[in-house]
């Protein structure tokens, strides 16, 4: 059984990991009260965050799972403040991770946009990777492009330092791409925390399953290790009358996928995990769909999870080797620091509010 | 010699005259024409007219009899027997004592006769020609009047009238003669009127009764009174003696006059008659005076049935020793009151609000209760579940409580 600890940090990574163990207890409101996690794995999970309203806000992440590192109320998304506060704070939470025991993998899931979970989670990969041997991979999650400056700027540093802190790999989801998950933002947010949360657990299910064919942590290291470092996850779910290739091709179809990816062009690994009942998972037809993608990307490893009377559903993990949608958020992110330099120069100029404030220098007021 | 007759004649008249002024005990019957097989009765002495052959001619003769009573039986006893002469002259003369009947036949055919009747020491009471003489003659004895005295009302109220009423009959076996009565009058009573008076001096025998006196009095005062006896004071006809009957005497009770009172008059109804355990039902109270007289000294009480619990009721109820009762100084006249009460129903069953109330009507107390329907208790909603056995409401009970628990604990591990 693998050890696995899953660390959400700020808002974003709170609410994800909250999703997560929703999802492992069922997923029902009130599954919490009669139910215990389904983790496949022993699953240690925590969230870590500065402000106290984000982690009260979790419902289904157990009080002692949760970490406020205590910094007013947030860190209002500056990512200096944040690394600081973090390397004033690490003591406590890496004594907290050193008190759940050993683990052979790691995640951590953070918004690469906001205060804390874009500043704490790349020094928190560094840290664990410089202490602890088993790897560490980060989710980071982009923010909506029109969401402003700031989150596109904190979005680049943030996603640079995860590939300089030791992660053995970065698997990214969209905002902007996923955004069409719900009807208003709120839902959109939601429906993207469950979306993401059903991969990682269908990831963590492959990964420690008794499996008709079996992929593994190895396995998973393999694909992540190839490419550029950044992956993303594709699902998919199939019926009884829908054939498995179509499955396969749709959980890595722009439909599928958690970031936007051109998977034939950009991809250099992939794992592919089937499961469901074993009438509808044909090998002919997967390892037809598997090999088809092979030539495309290079070596692709394929799991098979038997599930008695289950639909088909197919969880793909692609690493990349480039990605043209990461380099239009980096020009964006580009341009945003420029508008901020130049606000700030303009303002350094103008003056105007003190201009303002002078005229009544030396005046005193009458009664 | 013709003067002499004249003279004898004038004398003899002359007699006959100052002895009749003299005494009242001679009467001078004169020409009475008697037929053959009649008779001419004088009190109980009796002329019967026969006739005989003498000779080939008829002579018509006069029986002369006596009705005698001894007691039981009427007999006749035969005094003289005469017949005419053949000189045609026939007179009788019946002497008994003192007393002397002298008749004297002025003619005489075979078919009748015309006599003259002169009587002497005796007071003729009854004279009468008898058709068929002897045979239809009627003893003449004393009367006896049963006097018999009624009223319409025997218990009246003050300033009441009564009607009285006085009758006779007589059932001696002679005539009673110049009756008069005495009414009886007593001064308890008013008289007020007469309505009948004219009552016969006369009663002949008769087992009729006859109507002497109708008179209507008046209760003048309270209290039980007697109407003393009618008295009859009267007269046989041939004896001439005196007589007297009584009627019973009366008792007549005058209740008192009424002293006005107050009357209250209670009523209960019910909002609902069939109901269930838990339930609750009002009764409605309803106090009337119904005299124009204060009534004083109020205390209504209901019964609390067995199977009610009282809840509640109307601001004039206190609660005395855990009872509802009503206490109330007085009411006045024509007062008009309403209480409400409410109950709950306890247990199954039926029942009754049971209201006693007392109060004094101006003269003394007055205890008094009414019913209200009968109220019909059923099973209530939730009854059923206190049929089973404790532990089927203790086991869900410790779920949930054990869930609560669970539930509370669970949400203490999810709650910072």
């Amino acid at each position: 059984m693998l050890n696995v600890l899953i660390i959400g940090v700020g808002q974003c990574g709170n609410r994800i990991l909250d999703a997560i163990n929703k999802e492992a207890f069922g997923g029902g409101r009130f599954s919490k009260y009669y139910s215990s996690q389904k983790f496949a794995s022993r699953v240690e999970t925590i969230a870590i965050n500065t402000a106290i309203n984000d982690l009260k806000e979790m419902r289904n992440t157990k009080a002692k799972d949760r970490i406020h590192i205590p910094n007013l109320h947030g860190l209002g998304a500056n990512r200096i403040l944040g690394k600081k506060c973090f390397n004033d704070n690490k003591d406590l939470i890496m004594r907290n991770i050193s008190e759940r025991g050993d683990f052979d993998v790691a995640f951590v899931i953070s918004s690469s946009s906001g205060g804390t979970g874009s500043s704490f989670s790349p020094p928190l990969v560094k840290e664990l990777k410089e202490i602890y041997d088993f790897p560490v991979y980060s989710i980071m999650v982009l923010p909506f492009r029109e969401e402003g400056t700031i989150y596109l700027q904190n979005s680049a540093f943030s996603i640079k330092e995860m590939r300089q802190s030791g992660s053995d790999g970065m698997i990214l989801a969209d905002n902007q791409y996923l955004k069409n998950a719900g009807s208003n933002i709120q839902s959109a947010y939601d429906g993207i925390n469950k979306m993401i949360a059903e991969r990682i657990l269908f990831l963590l299910e492959a990964l420690d399953s008794e499996m008709m064919l079996v992929t593994d942590l190895g396995d998973f290291k393999t694909v992540m290790s190839g490419g550029d470092g950044i992956a993303t996850i594709g699902y998919a779910k199939g019926d009884a009358k829908t054939p498995i290739r179509t499955t396969i091709r749709e959980s890595i179809s722009p439909n599928g996928l958690l970031f936007s990816s051109n998977v034939y062009e950009e991809a250099s690994r992939a794992m592919i995990i089937l499961r469901g009942d074993q009438k509808y998972l044909s090998i002919d037809d997967i390892s037809a769909e598997i090999d088809k993608l092979s030539s495309h990307i290079g070596h692709v490893f394929k799991g098979v999870i038997i599930r008695n009377g289950e639909t088909p559903k197919v969880l793909s993990v692609l690493t990349l080797e480039s990605t043209v949608e990461l380099e239009k958020l980096y020009a964006l992110a580009v341009e945003a620091i420029h508008i901020e330099k130049d606000k700030r120069k303009r303002v350094a100029l103008q003056n105007e509010t003190d201009t303002t404030f002078s005229m009544i220098d030396g005046l005193e007021p009458e009664y | 010699m013709k003067k002499n007759h004249i003279l004898v004649t004038i004398i003899l008249f002359l007699v006959i005259f100052f002895l009749s002024i003299g005494s009242v005990n001679a009467e001078i019957i004169n020409s009475e024409q008697i037929d053959k097989g009649d008779g001419y009765q004088i009190n109980n002495y009796v002329m019967h007219l026969t006739s005989t052959i003498i000779m080939g001619e008829i002579y018509p003769g006069i029986d002369f009899y006596g009705l005698q009573s001894d007691g039981t039986n009427i007999n006749l006893k035969e005094y003289v027997k005469t017949t005419k002469k053949t000189d045609g002259t026939m007179s009788i003369v019946f002497e008994k004592g003192t007393e002397k009947i002298n008749i004297e036949v002025q003619n005489a055919t075979s078919s009748y006769v015309i006599i003259d009747i002169q009587t002497t020491g005796i007071t003729v009471e009854y004279k009468t020609p008898v058709d068929g003489g002897i045979s239809n003659a009627k003893y003449i004895g004393e009367p006896n009047l049963i006097l018999t005295k009624s009223v319409d009302k025997t218990s009246v109220d003050v300033g009441e009238v009564i009607r009285v009423t006085i009758k006779a009959k007589n059932t001696g076996n002679g005539v009673a003669k110049r009756i008069n009565i005495d009414r009886g009058l007593t001064p308890d009573f008013t008289f007020k009127s007469d309505i009948y008076t004219s009552y016969p001096t006369e009663l002949d025998v008769s087992n009729k009764e006859t109507e002497m006196f109708i008179y209507e009095i008046q209760a003048t005062k309270a209290g039980t009174f007697q109407l003393g006896p009618a008295i009859a004071t009267y007269y046989s006809s041939v004896f001439d003696d005196e007589y007297t009957s009584k009627s019973e005497s009366l008792t007549i009770t005058v209740a008192e006059e009424p002293i006005e009172t107050s009357e209250i008059k209670l009523s209960v109804s019910t909002d609902k008659t069939k109901l269930k355990r838990g339930d609750t039902v009002k009764f409605k109270v309803n106090v009337e005076n119904l005299k124009d007289v204060t009534a004083s000294n109020i205390r209504i009480e209901p019964i609390i049935p067995k199977n009610l619990t009282y809840v509640s009721g109307s601001e004039e109820i206190d609660i005395i020793n855990e009872k509802p009762i009503i206490q109330v100084s007085s009411y006045g006249g024509y007062y008009k009151a309403e209480y409400l009460l409410t109950f709950k129903a306890d247990q199954i069953g039926n029942d009754n609000l049971i209201v006693k109330w007392t109060y004094n009507n101006g003269v003394e107390e007055i205890s008094d209760n009414t019913t209200s329907e009968m109220v019909f208790i059923s099973q209530g909603d939730f009854d059923f579940l206190a049929q089973f056995p404790i532990y089927v409401y203790i086991t869900p009970i410790i779920i949930i409580l054990a869930l609560a628990g669970w539930f509370y604990w669970r949400s203490r591990q999810f709650r910072i």
